[in-house]
């Protein structure tokens, strides 16, 4: 059984091929990196893979939901890092991770507790790229999905997430 | 979905849109006061109607990406997300008009409750209605905002209608028409596709 499965998954929109077919199996606990062409299209692979946005062609299963049909249970399972860092300047540290909690029904305490593990583990990782993995990590998913991290942050973001499945995208030449 | 994350998602987008908030009130409150025509209700219900519309389209992908992000990957479904994205703009609007009403009420000139019912019922409305704008481009985007226009005139208009059957008739069209613009909103928010 695997994690994520994409089968000749490609996404179009106004006649323009985003996300070019692409295939591939992450069984959990794996890790994997997807070099894509673009920076549009390792957003738009990282996004399908995460359940942010539906495969316009062929298909994609996370754990064994389609995420066109059940997507809150996709969401239940893989959790998404984007590429863009945390705006700490709009929203503070702490709020965040309140935040985060309150959508992911975590509790207060435990939430603190797990973002500060975390965030020892991210050691070195700006707080605003730091933050977002961290909170992605906080539910505990089985899928990881990172669009696009910074090459010198990777390690880190492996070491923090235990036997998750990660599925890196990365622009070509990066990976 | 909890009412935790409810109160969550609706807490930070009116945090994040504090300073409109903060200008909308204010922009009310000097409508109240220097509006000419004692107890009109066209100064209430088009200018707060229009404010909670152009603060439904500050809802719009892109102004605050992390929450939008955020509160996508959650694992929520878009009539949930809906409702709790709806409040802020819904707020604001209800904000705007109370306190346009309060400083009718200060200057002297307080419109009466039933027309205050009314301008909130049209305010209200309209939001909800120009929330749906957010979620497409395009022609659809027009429509969308079309339609909440035409809502703040048909509220108008049937307010105008007569006394206190008309006041109510408006109302209980504003609530209709309110409640299924928010059930489209959370299809359209199910249905979007961020990329």
């Amino acid at each position: 059984m695997y994690i994520l499965r994409m089968r000749d998954a490609s996404y179009r929109r106004r006649g323009e091929t985003i996300v070019a077919p692409t295939s591939l199996d992450l069984a959990p606990g794996t890790r994997m990196t997807r070099a894509c062409g673009s920076a549009r299209e390792a957003e738009g692979l990282a996004m399908m893979a995460a359940a942010l946005a539906r495969a316009s062609a062929g298909s994609v299963t996370i754990g064994e939901y389609d995420p066109r049909v059940q997507p809150v249970h996709c969401k239940r399972i893989a959790a998404f890092v984007p590429h863009d860092p945390l705006p700490l300047s709009h929203i503070d540290a702490a709020r965040y991770v309140a935040y985060r909690a309150a959508l992911w029904d975590v509790g207060v305490e435990t939430a603190r507790a797990r973002i500060a593990s975390l965030l020892a583990r991210l050691e070195g990782v700006h707080e605003a790229f730091a933050y977002p993995i961290a909170g992605a990590l906080l539910p505990s998913p089985q899928l990881l999905v990172v669009d696009r991290p910074q090459a010198a942050i990777v390690p880190q973001i492996l070491a923090a997430a235990d036997d998750c499945a990660i599925l890196i995208t990365q622009t070509e030449g990066r990976a | 979905m909890t009412a935790r994350a409810f109160a969550a998602i609706a807490g930070a987008r009116l945090r994040a849109e504090r300073r409109s908030l903060v200008f909308a009130c204010a922009s009310a409150a000097i409508v109240g006061f220097v509006q000419s025509h004692a107890f009109s209700l066209e100064a209430p219900l088009f200018f707060c109607s229009t404010i909670g519309i152009a603060v439904a389209l500050l809802q719009g992908p892109g102004r605050h990406a992390y929450l939008d992000v955020t509160e996508r990957s959650a694992p929520l479904f878009g009539r949930e997300l809906a409702r709790a994205k709806a409040l802020a703009p819904v707020v604001s609007a209800t904000l705007a008009t109370l306190i346009c009403w309060a400083a009718q009420f200060l200057s002297g000139f307080a419109m009466p409750v039933a027309t205050f019912v009314e301008a909130l019922a049209c305010a209200i409305a309209s939001t909800l209605v120009a929330l749906n704008a957010t979620t497409r481009s395009g022609a659809g985007r027009f429509v969308a905002l079309g339609s909440a226009a035409a809502t703040i005139v048909a509220a108008y208009l049937l307010a105008k209608s007569g006394g206190a059957a008309g006041a109510a008739t408006e109302s209980i069209a504003c609530a209709i028409v309110g409640f299924v613009a928010l059930l489209q909103y959370g299809e359209s928010l199910a249905r979007y596709d961020p990329l």
